[in-house]
């Protein structure tokens, strides 16, 4: 069985809205319901931890009462970082396998979901090809080149095991090392194998306004399949 | 267990609906809501079916017992497959002499009670995953204006409109949702409205029950989030 970590502690500053953006209604219900909604329907999920601010875990708790959700739910208070979050989550699972996908990406379907966890690799992410180019940049000026072909565009949800992870955490804690996910902070501290799934263009990760407008297309070009 | 759910059952086209329904077999389990037990009996006993057919009466006008009213339906077969919404109530009055406790009383049986239904069985046909139906009437008079007809004319528009928002809303849940607007229909309710019309000239019941039991069908799957339009060529 795997525990599921949400991570859904963003305030929503780059939305400029009054919620965060996981509570901002996509498609007629707020966007984290989205993926708890899906998590229910997939039998080998035990457990979902949702790392939360501490303001919105009423709310939170809320919705899951009116959506119905029967998963066992673990409610926990976001750390002061991403990192720190996830770490929090981690640490707070039953189970050595775990998977931890982010709120503000609404539009991972169940099938996603399973494909990661039958996958037989110990720890995976899904990954999309970058079809731009991406270079670096140094004060104000193109410091150097990279080789498209050997990019990939990291997506959530993603697997591991939970004491290996937990270790890398705790680890990058003491080195004062920040990752923006969790397998680069896995790959840095083991050089572990991680698998790369093939993602889709339509797993997004609502961030601006003009995301959640996107979002409602896609909720209904991909998600219900309606023209 | 496969069931169905149909309101108004009593008489007109829920009665009509129930029957063809009972006779095409793809449920197990039939609920017939009706507000009188003699009147649902009658439908029964007209009934050619290998489901079991249980009677409910109740007046769906009582929206406080409604809830309860699914959940003791899911508690006797563990699904719940297709909501009909078919009972409907009208009063025509002009503007001047409707009043409000008319007004709200068709509001009641004809959206508010209809409302709770489907928010009370989603709640159940999500578990199934696949295959549900919910299939709501409305009427002609929903978009087309008549004097004298306020209060039925916007709850069916209500309705109509009600169903298409639902259609997205539930889609995920592969709850399917329909709606059918009959024109001219030779029911008790119909003779509220036109009470001078010879009903032998226009749309029988059976005609609408034939057509909602094609939809609620297995087979069908491309006509949901529609105003199908159900009218008799004269």
């Amino acid at each position: 069985m795997y525990s599921v970590i949400i991570l859904a502690g963003g305030t929503g500053s780059r939305m400029h809205q009054s919620v965060p953006k996981q509570f901002l209604a996509l498609a007629g219900k707020p966007m984290i319901l989205h993926t708890l909604e899906r998590l229910e329907r997939i039998d080998e999920v035990g457990e979902v931890i949702v790392s939360c601010h501490p303001h919105y875990k009423e709310l939170l708790q809320m919705h899951i009462a009116a959506y119905m959700l029967k998963k066992p739910y673990t409610i926990i208070d976001g750390g002061e970082t991403r990192q720190q979050s996830a770490y929090l989550g981690v640490k707070a699972a039953k189970n050595e396998d775990i998977v931890i996908h982010e709120a503000a990406r609404p539009f991972v379907t169940t099938g996603e979901f399973k494909a990661l966890m039958d996958c037989d690799a110990a720890s995976a992410t899904y990954g999309l090809d970058i079809p731009f180019t991406v270079s670096v940049q140094k004060d104000g000026m193109i410091g150097g080149l990279l080789e498209r072909n050997s990019l990939v565009n990291i997506q959530l949800p993603q697997k591991f095991k939970r004491g290996a992870l937990l270790a890398a955490y705790e680890q990058a804690e003491k080195d004062g090392l920040v990752f923006t996910e969790d397998t680069s902070l896995l790959y840095h501290y083991t050089n572990a194998p991680i698998r790369v799934l093939e993602g889709t263009p339509n797993n997004i990760k609502v961030t601006n306004s003009v995301d959640l407008m996107a979002g409602e297309a896609i909720y209904r070009e991909y998600i219900v399949g309606r023209d | 267990m496969k069931t169905c759910i149909i309101t108004g059952a009593g008489s007109g086209i829920g009665r009509a609906a129930a029957i063809a329904i009972g006779a095409a077999n793809e449920f197990e389990y039939l609920a017939l809501i009706g507000r009188t037990e003699d009147k649902l009996a009658e439908t029964k006993a007209k009934m050619t079916t290998n489901a079991h057919v249980e009677l409910f009466a109740y007046d769906l006008a009582d929206l406080e017992g409604i809830p309860a009213l699914v959940e003791r339906i899911y508690e006797t077969t563990g699904e719940i497959t297709c909501l009909l919404n078919i009972a409907g109530y009208t009063d025509p009055q002009p503007l001047l002499t409707t009043s409000l406790e008319s007004m709200r009383l068709t509001y009641e049986t004809n959206v508010f009670a209809p409302f709770l239904l489907i928010r009370e069985c989603t709640k159940y046909m999500r578990l199934n995953r696949d295959g549900s139906k919910i299939l709501n009437v409305a009427s002609t008079a929903g978009i087309t204006p008549r004097p004298g007809w306020l209060s039925y004319a916007s709850s069916k528009a209500a309705v109509v409109s009600m169903s298409q928002t639902l259609t997205e809303e539930l889609a995920e849940y592969g709850i399917r949702v329909y709606c059918i607007s009959p024109g001219r229909c030779a029911t008790a309710l119909r003779r509220k409205l036109a009470p001078n019309e010879d009903q032998s000239t226009i749309m029988q019941p059976e005609d609408v029950g034939h057509i909602i039991c094609q939809l609620v069908s297995e087979s069908e799957h491309c006509l949901d989030g529609q105003n199908i339009i159900v009218r008799k060529k004269t």
